[in-house]
């Protein structure tokens, strides 16, 4: 049952289903969310093979990195979500047309 | 057959809400539906015996950036969210209704009767022979990031340093 393919499918499924949500939702935030999956199946990725292919520990901390990086991700692209707010009134992926104001 | 049923339950747990994340109309709905997924990869990632890993999914994403992602989405939510005013059968006003209310009562029943059915058994579980399957990650990992990996961990601490004052910067409310 638990075996590295086994994983490797569910990190599969998240992988499409991340991709999927970033294509199909118009919302900024639920783009972000997709963000979110498809990065979680990359680390989860890294963890699975860790433990079954090369038996140490760095998959572990590449994890760990893909955490912090995807936390600084969340927080810049939340932070421009909020200013595109104040300027547009709404966050309508459609509505980003233009660079300045 | 432990680890069995918990990797069943975390995949299933991560795959449904991932659909759901998809599927589902509502965008705070579907920030708490990431929550169950990311649970679940954290259920995932303790299969694997990676403990540390996991406990870190649960501070970072269940603690901090679906959270985020929630104070977002109702910090942009415009005209489109209309707030019901919901009360519980005409009685006094509160924050759901009598579905929600039953839903969160199973679900804590649920959770108190695994408790006791846990604690009740602590005694005779700590003289269980530890048969080293698993064995704690933290060490390990802890000696790897200032040997080996100092230079991405530094790395890592001056982005989130760029990262906490760039999103002051772009998010500050500016005089027109």
């Amino acid at each position: 049952m638990i075996s590295l393919a086994s994983y490797l499918i569910i990190s599969m499924i998240l992988f499409v289903i991340g991709l999927m949500v970033m294509i199909a939702r118009k919302n900024i935030v639920a783009i972000l969310l997709g963000i979110e999956l498809v990065l979680n199946a990359a680390a989860l990725n890294f963890v699975a093979y860790s433990k079954f292919v090369t038996n140490n520990l760095d998959g572990h901390i590449f994890a760990l990195f893909i955490i912090v990086v995807a936390a600084a991700e969340a927080a810049v692209g939340l932070a421009i979500v909020i200013r595109f707010f104040q300027l547009k009134e709404t966050i309508h992926v459609d509505e980003a047309t233009q660079l300045r104001n | 057959m432990f680890l069995n049923t918990l990797f069943v339950m975390s995949a299933l747990l991560t795959v449904v809400s991932a659909v759901l994340v998809l599927t589902t109309k509502n965008i705070m709905h579907s920030c708490v539906f990431l929550l169950g997924s990311l649970i679940g990869i954290a259920g995932l990632y303790a299969t694997l015996g990676a403990d540390f890993v996991a406990a870190t999914q649960v501070m970072v994403y269940v603690g901090g950036v679906v959270i985020l992602m929630l104070f977002a989405v109702m910090l942009t939510g415009g005209k489109d969210f209309v707030s019901k005013a919901q009360n519980l059968m005409g009685l006094a006003p509160t924050m759901g209704n009598a579905w929600t209310y039953g839903v969160s009562a199973l679900v804590g029943l649920v959770f108190l009767f695994t408790n006791i059915q846990l604690l009740t058994r602590l005694g005779t579980m700590s003289k269980l022979k530890n048969d080293g399957a698993f064995e704690s990650t933290v060490n390990k990992i802890g000696h790897l990031l200032v040997k080996d990996h100092i230079l991405s961990f530094e790395i890592s601490s001056v982005l989130l340093l760029g990262a906490l004052v760039g999103a002051a910067i772009i998010a500050r409310p500016r005089k027109q």
